[in-house]
């Protein structure tokens, strides 16, 4: 009788072990979210894949601290007791993180495409600029500066086309953005200076007019010489007979505004001394009448006003002379031809022909066009 | 009788008890992520980065593999310690052909360095013989001044080399490389057009 409690005690107790572990072994256990996880896994390694760590950063960086998120919650409630665990958080995350990924590849593949395209563009683009610069500017005298930006602008240039080939299109497009930069001011540099330099156009087409009224009107010889496009110009009763190649001051944008400025003077002057053997050093010469009334009176202006020190000298002795066919604008302010060119007009041009320094003789649209 | 149910009752529940403890493979887990630092340390990621990001996949893989036998009853980490051991591998032999990807990168930058001294050697060498073709002096001095900043990419790119930024410096020296060539082309065009030897 007095073995009944006991027996009852042990019955219960094993009864309630066997009870306990039916229910460990039976009952549900919360389902983990490794599946969505593994989901938005392969997801991140897909987009990583695709860039969108370069190209979508933000959307990637999102979706890596969602997939982060649900392993700590996950770890966290791993912590907890089996049957008390919550994975719906972690689950959450995952999801987070597998629509960001998502989005990040679809954005790195659509901004990756819209990169190349523009870097391609872009690069073209500074292909035709560069062009541009080389054929109209090639020899503009641009300022140390203005070089250095153009040469900058090219090695960014070919840095970008580096980058393009290498598919990394987010830095070639940012090269050429700075390139572009760079090239454009010097061709900014160059259409400003020559824009306010051919606002002068109108009075170097009325010089040109009246130069060749002038040789029509007395039957003689005429020369024209246009700077801009190293020209000089030889008229014969209104008609122009010749044409050569003429090689200038090195700074020849603008007009000449004193001695040792290496400016060819721009104005309507007249042949006042010819100068051959050894009374010139090159070969022949043709001494003009610069300073002329203008030039002076210009001088004087700018001296008086300041934009000139008062030390400053007007100059002179500029000709059209020989030793030319250098190739390079090479004279103090003169205008070289070849010995055998100067010859040829030496022989045909009197003292007193009229030789007219034009910036153009075409307007600023048809030079830059 | 009644000690044997018990014993085996007993027996159930250590089972049940054991199968459900099994450890975390900690020390593993920490080896690996060692391992895969000192891929890091070696650049792995810089001049493998595929590779580089195959082992983080796996050990993000088997760190998932981990926690879903952690919310389990019944926890097995053998599988988990096997694929640990797995991505120690992939580590540690990425980590090994690093070294080699470097060399080759650096080789590639010494030569393109070698070549580019060349060209620009020449190029400064054949600048005075320009003829002053038409466009003349000022050609001359763009020419001069592209060749000055082709010096300043090599200077940058030697700088990159020196730092042990190899890729980097490859990168530079190519696009400089490239500009020197098409000097090159550019001088000697010029020079042919004028009839000049060089």
């Amino acid at each position: 009788m007095g073995k009944e409690p006991g027996k009852i005690l042990i019955i219960s107790v094993i009864t309630l072990a066997l009870l306990i572990t039916g229910f460990l072994l039976f009952y549900p256990v919360p389902s983990p979210p490794s599946d969505i996880l593994k989901t938005a896994r392969d997801s991140i390694s897909i987009a990583l894949k695709k860039q969108a760590d370069r190209y979508a950063p933000e959307l990637f960086i999102q979706a890596k601290n969602s997939y982060d998120s649900a392993i700590a919650v996950w770890k966290r409630e791993n912590e907890r007791f089996i049957y008390a665990r919550n994975y719906d958080p972690a689950k959450d995350y995952a999801r987070m993180a597998l629509k960001f990924s998502n989005l990040a590849s679809v954005n790195s593949v659509e901004l990756r495409s819209e990169l190349m395209v523009k870097a391609r563009e872009n690069i073209d683009s500074l292909n035709n600029l560069l062009k541009r610069i080389n054929d109209r500017y090639i020899s503009y005298p641009y300022p140390v500066e203005i070089r250095e930006r153009i040469s900058k602008g090219k090695m960014l240039l070919k840095d970008a086309e580096v980058y393009l080939a290498e598919e990394l299109y987010r830095e070639a497009d940012s090269l050429t953005s700075e390139s572009e930069k760079l090239l454009s001011s010097a061709r900014e540099f160059a259409d400003l200076n020559l824009t306010e330099y051919f606002k002068s156009w109108p009075l170097w087409k009325k010089w040109i007019t009246n130069t060749i009224a002038v040789s029509k009107k007395t039957g003689a010889y005429a020369i024209i010489a246009d700077k801009f496009s190293r020209k000089l110009l030889l008229y014969h009763r209104g008609e122009k007979i010749k044409e050569y190649s003429a090689e200038l001051g090195s700074n020849w944008v603008g007009n000449k505004r004193t001695d040792g400025d290496k400016a060819t003077p721009e104005g309507m002057y007249k042949i006042i001394k010819k100068l051959d053997g050894n009374n010139t050093k090159y070969h022949k010469a043709l001494l003009l009448n610069y300073p002329n009334t203008e030039d002076a009176a210009r001088f004087k202006r700018e001296v008086a006003g300041g934009s000139l020190p008062a030390s400053a000298k007007i100059g002179g002795m500029i000709e059209i002379h020989g030793a030319g066919g250098k190739g390079a604008d090479w004279t103090d302010g003169c205008i070289a031809l070849t010995n055998s060119e100067i010859d040829v007009i030496y022989r045909l041009v009197n003292i007193g022909t009229p030789v007219t320094i034009v910036g153009s003789i075409y307007n600023i649209d048809q030079v830059l066009n | 009788m009644k000690n044997k149910v018990f014993m085996g009752f007993a027996t159930i529940m250590m089972v049940v008890i054991l199968a459900g403890c099994g450890k975390v493979p900690q020390a593993q887990i920490d080896a690996t992520n060692a391992a895969i630092e000192a891929a890091k340390a070696a650049e792995v990621n810089v001049y493998l980065p595929d590779e580089f990001a195959k082992v983080q996949d796996a050990m993000n893989a088997v760190l998932a593999d981990v926690e879903t036998q952690k919310s389990k009853l019944f926890k097995k980490f053998g599988d988990a310690k096997l694929k640990l051991d797995e991505v120690t591998n992939m580590a540690n032999q990425a980590a090994a052909a690093v070294a080699a990807k470097k060399e080759e990168v650096k080789k590639e930058a010494q030569t393109l360095l070698t070549d580019i001294k060349t060209v620009i050697e020449e190029n400064t060498k054949l600048v005075p013989r320009l003829p002053r073709g038409k466009e003349g002096a000022q050609v001359i001095e763009q020419i001069k001044a592209d060749l000055s900043g082709v010096e300043s990419a090599v200077a940058e790119a030697q700088g990159l080399f020196d730092k042990g930024a190899f890729l980097d410096a490859v990168n530079k020296v190519k696009s400089a490389k490239a500009k020197a060539d098409g000097l090159n082309s550019e001088i000697k065009e010029a020079l042919t057009k004028a009839r000049i030897r060089f």
